[in-house]
């Protein structure tokens, strides 16, 4: 799977994207999140890059979960508890109340599914691609080279940028500074003044790094029939079973929801087609 | 006619009022090979650029005067063309590169002017072999290569656009002194065979000058000396009045009293043997007052302060230990320098010893603190540390904020806290920088700043990684001095990486010396470097003094390897 053409990579991924805005139902999207999952193991990445994508996922669900349980304002919606009643003086009166919602904790679940799905194959298509593979396939895309470029060169960066960000603050803990502390005005205050040596060394590499590919004939300039590739890409012929799968799928799915679109709004309805609409609503 | 001429030609940074090249005029003959030096922020880097095009080109400010090469203004050129005749090398390889595999990052550049792939399979060859690596480092992911091999893949980048003009930024100072021999030499070879004219901004003046034709010394902005290199140190006057780095042969002569100004060892070997005075070939030390020797050291004289029992600690995913088997002590009070090539595990252990590492085998026992480690910030007054990249450190609005932020993580009283932090501001030559924004200050400034934030915490040791790198002579020397003389002063334990032999005879009064990760020596930085065999183990060389010696005393006394 991790020799896949990386166009084949980028395609899946957006598949997926495509896919997990269409579908509605939690076992739908969980089906998805576990083969974006299944893709990350057949990657073998290391238990750094395991740890780094459960700490993603479990920060987004809480995020999403937790957001979506407080703010979801659609009906019908049932509240479980209160976090803060009515009758609280100040936030109560401005806030109306704060409860949470069941509806809502659904609906962040599945926008984590969402989320996460993308999420794990966009790091399946990073730990298993060379990053010059990946530039040409964005190139073979018809992605312009220079945006290609950046996005490559970005990717390429992150580790360098945590590592650098690990010492900032392995700097400030080491000077006695505490980041967890009862103060909030004294952790904000920390936690910017880490920013600045991580910006600051950033601007600089970017800066030098500008200077290095333009001292060597790079220029945001360059269309893609002025510039020679040393290697080439070539499909094989799983890339184009997977490929023709994965639009398969999407347009099954595509046409699917556009007939269930037209009956549920009194368009379109054939008796015959019953199965189909109980099919789309429970399972899709 | 020359091949480039420089007429004229100023300089000022948009954001700067100053410019950064004041109606510099030079010329450079095809073939020449020249030694640019002066000190920090003179201008170096930037004249540099104006050579490459990157100025004006990629660059915003304000530039008049002309820079030509072979009669045509390179103003009136694109970047794209001038690459194939000019190739610039930064300080640090890190930097340059973008790509993950050795044979990307050479095809990138050739791809960009649009050459044929079979064309750059042959030119990429071409250029490994030329920067003396086999066609095997192609497919060689950048990560794993050493210091050294990184600078020569970047090297063999620029010599793969077969270029007649390179332009060398700092381009060893973050080597072993192995891997600088070595990078010297290839560029002496493709200067020397290929006919490329070199033009090298460096502070290392001693490793440089025997290579070079001529000497560009800059001072503010200006070229202030352009002489052959057979006149260029006849006086030296001016290169101390910079702080620049002095030719250590030719400083050996001019003490004798010779006119000459030898800059290798057989020269200055031929020199002495001749004259009826024979050179004074001590090393230099520093006057640190309470200087502890070795063997009062291990006879246990001064309270020991940490314990490295075999040290054994294994990167994940790597087959071979960073280190193996170490075991040392440390007593208080003590500057101790590790020493070794780059790769040899001299951060490795630093890093350990600070417990951000744990050992796979052995322990480091620190007194105060045990075998358990506490929470980074619990070490605060304890172990501090200065990592290579002094700017990582640098968070606070003003210098005087960056040194209190110590001290007031402490909790200590507010007169403490000022106390304190004007103590150190003034220990550490910081008095009159106190409301500059760190960021502002030049590079050995940083440095200082960034040593003295850490140094307010007022830690029982005090390791630096690296504090060489990108520095020039004066502001190094300077550091060093402050922090020797402060650290005993007070009593407190310095360990610090470095690749320079000479800073480790000046200020160090012990040596470990790193080979693979294992400890091959532990002793006195003059015992160290009077075993040739022993350096060679090490991929070390004799500073030129050492060497200058052996060779009139026709001996290399060796001693037996730990």
């Amino acid at each position: 799977m991790i020799n896949l053409d990386p166009r084949t990579k980028i395609l899946m991924l957006m598949f997926f994207g495509v896919l997990v805005i269409m579908l509605d139902s939690a076992a739908s999207l969980l089906v998805c999140f576990l083969i974006s999952i299944g893709l990350i193991v057949l990657s073998s990445p290391s238990w750094r890059q395991y740890r780094l994508l459960v700490v993603f996922i479990l920060f987004a669900t809480w995020g999403l979960i937790y957001s979506q349980a407080i703010f979801y304002n659609a009906s019908p919606r049932t509240v479980l508890f209160t976090l803060v009643g009515h009758d609280v003086p100040i936030i109560g009166s401005i806030t109306g109340g704060v409860r949470v919602y069941r509806e809502g904790l659904l609906h962040g679940a599945i926008q984590s599914l969402r989320f996460n799905t993308t999420l794990a194959i966009g790091c399946f298509i990073v730990w298993s691609t060379q990053p010059r593979d990946l530039l040409l396939a964005f190139v073979k895309l018809r992605v312009p080279y220079s945006l290609a470029f950046m996005v490559n060169t970005s990717l390429h960066y992150i580790p360098l940028i945590a590592a650098e960000s690990a010492n900032v603050i392995r700097s400030q803990r080491l000077r006695g500074f505490r980041y967890l502390q009862f103060n909030p005005f004294q952790i904000i205050r920390g936690v910017l003044n880490s920013f600045r040596p991580i910006l600051t060394n950033n601007m600089r590499r970017a800066t030098h790094l500008g200077e290095a590919v333009e001292s060597r004939g790079f220029s945001p300039d360059i269309v893609g029939n002025q510039r020679t590739y040393l290697k080439s890409l070539k499909m094989q012929p799983r890339d184009i079973l997977l490929i023709a799968a994965g639009t398969a799928i999407l347009v099954v799915v595509i046409t699917l929801k556009a007939m269930y679109f037209c009956y549920a709004n009194g368009i379109f309805y054939a008796f015959w087609l019953r199965g189909m609409y109980t099919f789309v609503r429970e399972i899709l | 006619m020359s091949q480039i001429e420089i007429r004229d030609v100023s300089f000022t940074y948009p954001s700067r009022s100053e410019p950064s090249l004041k109606r510099v005029n030079a010329e450079v003959e095809c073939g020449e090979f020249i030694l640019l030096t002066g000190p920090t922020g003179c201008g170096k880097s930037t004249l540099l650029r104006t050579l490459n095009g990157l100025i004006p080109h990629a660059s915003g400010g304000v530039l008049s005067g002309n820079v030509s090469m072979d009669d045509t203004n390179l103003a009136d050129q694109s970047l794209a063309a001038i690459c194939q005749h000019v190739g610039l090398l930064f300080q640090n390889p890190d930097d340059q590169f973008f790509c993950t595999v050795v044979e990307d990052e050479l095809a990138f550049g050739l791809e960009n002017l649009g050459i044929p792939p079979f064309q750059i399979d042959a030119r990429i060859d071409a250029a490994l072999t030329q920067v003396k690596l086999s066609s095997e480092f192609r497919g060689r992911a950048i990560s794993t290569l050493s210091g050294g091999e990184k600078q020569r893949i970047a090297l063999a980048c620029l010599c793969v656009m077969q270029p007649r003009v390179l332009l060398l930024d700092e381009p060893t100072s973050h080597l072993d002194p192995t891997s600088t021999r070595d990078i010297l030499e290839i560029l002496r070879q493709l200067n020397r065979q290929n006919g490329i004219t070199m033009v090298i901004a460096a502070h290392r003046v001693s490793e440089i000058a025997p290579l070079c034709d001529r000497v560009w010394l800059m001072s503010h902005a200006e070229i202030a000396l352009d002489s052959p290199v057979n006149r260029a140190f006849s006086d030296l006057s001016p290169y101390r009045k910079l702080g620049v780095e002095v030719p250590e042969l030719a400083e050996i002569s001019e003490q004798m009293g010779l006119p000459e100004r030898p800059l290798t060892v057989d020269q200055a070997a031929q020199l002495f043997l001749h004259s009826d005075k024979f050179p004074n070939l001590s090393a230099p030390t520093s006057n640190l007052s309470n200087f502890v020797s070795h063997e009062q050291r291990h006879q246990g004289s001064r309270n020991l302060l940490a314990s490295v029992e075999n040290l054994t600690f294994q990167y994940p995913r790597t087959e071979i230990p960073a280190l193996t088997e170490v075991s040392f002590e440390i007593g208080e009070g003590e500057v101790t320098a590790i020493m070794g090539a780059n790769g040899s595990g001299k951060t490795t252990l630093l890093l350990s010893i600070l417990g951000l590492l744990r050992p796979t085998e052995g322990q480091i026992l620190i007194a105060d603190i045990g075998r358990e480690r506490p929470k980074l910030r619990k070490l605060a007054g304890k172990i501090g540390i200065v990592f290579q990249d002094p700017d990582l450190l640098l968070q606070a609005e003003t210098v005087n904020d960056e040194v209190a932020f110590g001290p007031k993580n402490l909790k200590l009283s507010r007169s403490e806290i000022q106390d304190r932090t004007k103590e150190v501001m003034s220990a550490f030559d910081l008095a009159n920088l106190g409301n500059e924004a760190p960021y502002s200050l030049s590079r050995g400034q940083r440095q200082r700043t960034a040593t003295a934030a850490v140094y307010s915490l007022l830690p029982a040791i005090l390791l630096l990684d690296e504090p060489t790198a990108g520095q020039d002579f004066s502001h190094l020397r300077q550091l060093m001095g402050v922090v020797c003389d402060t650290v005993e002063r007070q009593n407190k334990t310095l360990i610090f990486c470095t690749h320079d032999a000479q800073l480790t005879l000046q200020y160090a009064k012990r040596v470990l010396l790193l080979r693979q990760g294992e400890l091959i020596f532990d002793g006195r930085p003059s015992e160290a470097f009077s075993n040739s065999d022993l350096l060679e183990h090490a991929s070390l060389i004799a500073p030129p003094r050492t060497q200058l010696k052996w060779r009139l005393t026709n001996s290399q006394p060796n001693m037996p390897c730990r």
